[in-house]
């Protein structure tokens, strides 16, 4: 590690000696670990740690010059599509073909509860875009008239929103998820800004505290039914088990009534919902709990049963307790399900979008594309790419593959991070960047096959 | 007269400052067994909050005692008043792990080793307090004399 990197500690700024060496041994762990055991239907779990000081490495963000992208294998493309956004979060395309990006700030409405929520509040700030600038919380709308790539026309699609997320078109209905509601918008084809103030459909679960706040959304095959992910509200219970009620859990919501019930549960932070082509199941990805090692708890991605029942807080994978969590609850944890498909821990993934329009090489075709925003509790970075999980019968078939990296240096800093994942008209990834305020369009290398999907 | 040279233990700077830790250790302690006894992370939250206070406080206490003693050009009391230096070093290292502890999250940020830290540290702060401060009684008999 002789870069320059950040290392901080959390907790009073001594360290004895004893200290350092509890944190050097955890380090070496993290080197000597390969993290390939931990992508699949069956990962390692090393037993858990836990620290007077737990590793991090946080990788601090430069940006991208004009002309700096992220990098493809052969066979893809990839450019930007807009760059001086501010904060992307996710992106959709509406059926017309002109793109949402949804800008998209944190509430940061996290109470200071303890010493460490200072540290934890100030290390937040060393790793996201910054700036005091407010142009955010909004959607922007871009539309490519001429099919080359570069959008003609960019304007405010909608403005003054509340750290939105999700969004889904049903007919002429726009929802869009707020951190604190979804809201109906009229939609007509075409249409490059909204000015009418959106009606809520569903209070979700924002503040107080609203540690968790992206709200993934997504709707029924039929268009009756909304689904939102609805994250929570601290990585382990630290803010009290009152404060997850409704929480770390997949809602279902009645789109005539906006009533809701809970589809699915003990999902810590999901995210990236979308219908698999093959099984027309519900997946997700999830980002799991943090400070139990840099090999724990391996971040995943799953299809979600009705009813199910996924562990967090009081297990993870199945029956492994976290003893961080009192009372357990020995009752919830024998039904916990394992999730599918592990993705390694600590990458983050908060972006998730099947392969289903045809834009890109025969390889890619029905599998998923997930957009690994990067870690920050382990010491070799993790994450921080776009990677592919090849599916068959419905099911993952086969390692990850890296699809998009570089969005870190080779000193460990970062142009960029991936969030949202989405495929435009013609069937092209589009990537949210939301520290390098970009969006990355992915086409396939060789035009003719691109243009053929149309 | 006043004359710190001459009364050199007693530290009023030293003394004042060295009554957060006693108070907060303690307080610590108490708050750490609520919340064993409840679950309830509003009594692990008050633990943080005095562990790191009374952390900030007796590192300022000792080094106004180490102040004092420069001051006073005795470099031989750190000697005479050897358990208030050894004894406030250990709680000094005792308080720092369990303020680290604590900074977990959830239920292990005190159960089992933050309570126990906590209970060790304020056994090691009262001997001392204990100790320190009568041995520092009798040097201040002594040194007030002309």
């Amino acid at each position: 590690m002789r870069h320059a990197m950040l290392k901080l500690g959390c907790g009073v700024a001594l360290a004895s000696a004893a200290v350092l060496a509890l944190t050097g041994a955890a380090s070496e762990t993290a080197d000597s670990f390969d993290v390939r055991t931990q992508i699949g239907p069956n990962p390692v779990l090393p037993p858990l740690q836990q620290y007077l000081l737990p590793p991090m490495h946080l990788a601090p963000v430069i940006g991208w010059k004009p002309g700096e992208t992220p990098k493809v294998p052969a066979g893809l493309r990839i450019q930007a599509l807009a760059t001086g956004l501010e904060h992307p979060r996710s992106v959709y395309t509406l059926p017309n073909g002109d793109i949402l990006v949804v800008e998209s700030r944190g509430p940061g409405i996290e109470p200071v509860t303890r010493p460490k929520s200072v540290i934890m509040n100030w290390m937040e700030s060393l790793v996201t875009s910054g700036g005091s600038n407010t142009g955010s919380n909004r959607i922007t709308l871009l539309r490519d008239t001429h099919g080359d790539g570069k959008p003609d026309v960019r304007t405010v699609f909608i403005d003054h929103l509340a750290s939105p997320f999700g969004v889904a078109l049903v007919g002429n209905d726009l929802y869009v998820a707020d951190t604190d509601a979804i809201l109906h918008f009229p939609y007509t084809t075409g249409q490059t800004s909204i000015t009418v103030p959106g009606d809520v459909l569903t209070p979700l679960p924002g503040g107080p505290i609203d540690h968790h706040w992206t709200k993934s959304l997504v709707a029924s095959a039929d268009g009756s039914k909304l689904y939102v992910g609805v994250g929570s509200n601290s990585n382990i219970t630290e803010n009290g088990i009152g404060a997850e009620y409704e929480r770390a859990a997949i809602w279902e919501v009645d789109r005539a009534t906006g009533a809701h019930r809970i589809f699915a549960s003990g999902l810590r932070n999901p995210n990236g919902l979308s219908w698999e082509p093959q099984s027309h199941a519900l997946w997700t990805v999830v980002n799991e709990r943090d400070e139990l090692g840099p090999d724990l708890v391996p971040d995943y991605m799953t299809s979600v049963k009705d009813g199910g029942f996924y562990g967090w807080p009081y297990s993870y994978y199945g029956q492994h307790l976290d003893p961080r969590v009192q009372p357990q609850r020995p009752d919830l944890v024998a039904k916990a399900l394992v999730p599918d498909y592990a993705l390694s821990s600590h990458v983050a993934p908060l972006g998730l979008v099947f392969d289903t329009a045809g834009g890109l090489p025969a390889h890619y075709a029905g599998g998923a594309f997930v957009g690994e925003h990067g870690s920050w509790d382990r010491q070799v970075l993790n994450g921080y790419k776009v990677v592919f999980v090849p599916f068959s019968g419905g099911k993952p078939n086969g390692m990850a593959e890296d699809v998009v990296t570089g969005f870190l240096d080779d000193k460990g800093q970062a142009h960029g991070r991936p969030v949202g994942l989405a495929l435009d008209k013609t069937g092209a990834l589009l990537i949210a960047d939301d520290v390098g305020n970009a969006v990355w369009r992915v086409t396939s290398a060789a035009p003719g096959q691109a243009a053929d999907a149309r | 007269m006043m004359n710190s040279g001459s009364s050199p233990p007693g530290f009023p700077i030293f003394r004042i400052l060295a009554a957060f830790p006693i108070a907060g250790f303690c307080g610590a302690l108490v708050t750490d067994i609520a919340y064993a006894a409840t679950a309830d992370m509003l009594w692990a939250d008050f633990s943080a909050w005095l562990l790191a206070a009374s952390m900030v406080a007796g590192v300022l206490a000792a080094a106004a005692g180490v102040v004092d003693v420069i001051a006073s050009r005795r470099l031989g009391l750190l000697w005479t008043a050897w358990p208030i230096v050894i004894g406030g070093l250990l709680a000094l290292a005792l308080g720092l792990a369990d303020n680290l502890v604590h900074s977990r999250d959830a239920w292990t940020s005190v159960m089992p080793i933050g309570l126990a830290l906590s209970a060790a540290t304020v056994l090691v702060t009262l001997i001392t307090a204990w100790t320190g401060g009568s041995r520092v009684a009798r040097i201040n008999a002594v040194g007030v004399r002309p």
